[in-house]
């Protein structure tokens, strides 16, 4: 019985998720138990460290990733590419999903309302949208080959919208509250709120990576499967 | 180049005389955008909200599911007579066959934006006068960019099983920059504000047609093409 | 005196954990069923 090349995928994928959902539970202890409470804020601030680093995650690698594997596999043709592409996308839309449910829970208490159309909030819906839109897609073209060119496609065309939304959404701001967020980047945030922001980021990568090597190994095993049912 | 622009048109005005041979698509389209101004008519509190205020949100919505709406029938013709692999094994290349879609959807399209616009005149009882050149560029400026967009998405879903309502799914999001600037540009348009002062949003407008078109151009034979 | 908004803080902690413990069940599950 030869090994499976898709099961030791799945395998890898297995254990990395593990790994990152533990880290994921350690992150949410630190944040109640070890890191001090913002003062303006009060208690519900903390929702902070597992939507921000979700956030970027979503937005700075998935997303990216998923465009720019289409991209490449309309110019090289590996299907490797793809099935790359289509994880991402859908680990993308649960971190997506993530990002719009503690966005309101956090805004709730602070700015007041469930929702604004603040520029971050908006282009993650956006994102989310465009990410069902291409799992829909995938969906519904049979033909893998197909499948793969209209993915591309549709990604593409996607990562070409994101700046026209950014222009659209953050110059029309209007009278929307300013969220009181403290900025990763700014030197004022106390080493104890910092390392449990920084340990978020790590985790939530580890997830990325882990979400998407099995999906990968799953999706791998389909088109295998597929591959020998035609045969 | 010459050449290309012919066939571009030729194609354009196959297209186009197939659609008005029979003329229920455009009747369609003309009266469910008469059947969305009426609803906001009946929905909106005049004594609440000045119709000014709503005008432009109203007529764009308007125009965006109108749009929708005729863009579904850009490929429907070819898929129900399975004249589309006919039209690929002909001579002529990808961008130029694009194109010709492209063109008659656009025409189709502004057409319905054209009953569109009197009709909510009409309505909504707005005086247009100054705004109309304003608003006429808005619009072309707008939809040459979302049909664009469309053109390349209707090639995809046409083979789909659920291609009516796969089209709206996947071109909404990419309608909606172009709509955000229409009702930005608009909103000061009919308030009586000069052209000058809503050159911006034109401007952007152009930029999202410029990059969209392109792109669809250069992408099209990747959604047709083995 | 910070505001009292701790419930928000739980909600959302759970609902982020509901959804990726989901999604990673829905994944694994899909994985043994192979």
């Amino acid at each position: 019985m030869t090994a499976d090349p898709a099961q030791a995928v799945i395998r890898r994928g297995i254990v990395l998720t593990v790994l990152a959902l533990i880290g994921v539970a350690v992150v949410m202890v630190m944040a109640l138990k070890f890191t001090p409470v913002e003062a303006n804020q009060g208690l519900a601030q903390k929702i902070f460290y597992i939507h921000v680093p979700t956030a970027t995650v979503a937005l700075w690698i998935a997303v990216p990733a998923t465009g720019l594997a289409s991209m490449l596999y309309l110019w090289l043709h590996d299907p490797r590419l793809d099935r790359f592409a289509a994880a991402s996308a859908e680990v993308a839309a649960v971190f997506c999903l993530v990002v719009l449910t503690t966005g309101p829970i956090w805004g709730k208490p602070i700015w007041g309302t469930w929702w604004t159309w603040d520029g971050r909030l908006t282009l993650t819906l956006f994102l989310f949208f465009l990410l069902l839109g291409y799992h829909t897609l995938r969906g519904s073209v049979r033909d893998p080959l197909e499948r793969g060119r209209f993915s591309a496609v549709l990604g593409i065309m996607g990562m070409a919208l994101v700046p026209f939304i950014h222009l659209s959404v953050y110059l029309w701001r209007g009278l929307h509250p300013k969220p009181v967020v403290l900025k990763p980047s700014a030197p004022s945030l106390p080493w104890e709120m910092l390392r449990t922001l920084l340990t978020g980021f790590g985790v939530f990568i580890l997830l990325y990576v882990g979400f998407v090597t099995l999906r990968y190994g799953l999706q791998l095993a389909q088109d295998r499967k597929e591959e020998a049912d035609a045969a | 180049m010459g050449r290309a622009i012919r066939l571009v048109l030729v194609l354009a005005a196959k297209d186009l005389r197939v659609e008005f041979r029979t003329r229920t698509s455009l009747l369609s389209a003309a009266v469910f955008a008469a059947l969305v101004l009426i609803v906001f008519n009946f929905a909106r509190d005049p004594t609440a909200v000045a119709t000014i205020d709503l005008a432009p949100s109203v007529l764009w919505v308007t125009v965006a599911f109108a749009s929708v709406v005729a863009m579904n029938r850009a490929f429907t013709t070819e898929r129900e007579n399975a004249a589309f692999d006919g039209l690929l094994l002909a001579p002529v290349s990808r961008e130029v066959l694009y194109l010709g879609k492209y063109l008659a959807s656009l025409v189709f399209v502004l057409l319905v934006e054209a009953i569109t616009l009197p009709l909510f005149v009409l309505f909504f009882n707005v005086s247009l006068g100054h705004a109309l050149p304003g608003l006429v560029a808005t619009m072309l400026l707008a939809t040459a960019g979302f049909v664009a967009v469309g053109t390349v998405f209707s090639a995809m879903v046409v083979k789909t099983r659920f291609a009516e309502l796969m089209l709206p799914v996947l071109l909404l999001p990419f309608m909606v920059p172009p709509l955000i600037y229409a009702v930005r540009t608009s909103a000061p348009l009919f308030q009586g504000r000069p052209l000058s002062e809503v050159l911006a949003g034109l401007r952007f407008l152009a930029l999202y047609d410029v990059a969209f078109i392109t792109l669809s151009v250069l992408l099209f034979s990747a959604v047709v093409d083995e | 005196m910070p505001p009292d908004n701790g419930p928000y803080l739980i909600a959302a902690y759970i609902v982020a954990g509901v959804i990726y413990l989901g999604y990673a069940v829905k994944l694994i599950s899909e994985a043994r069923r192979r």
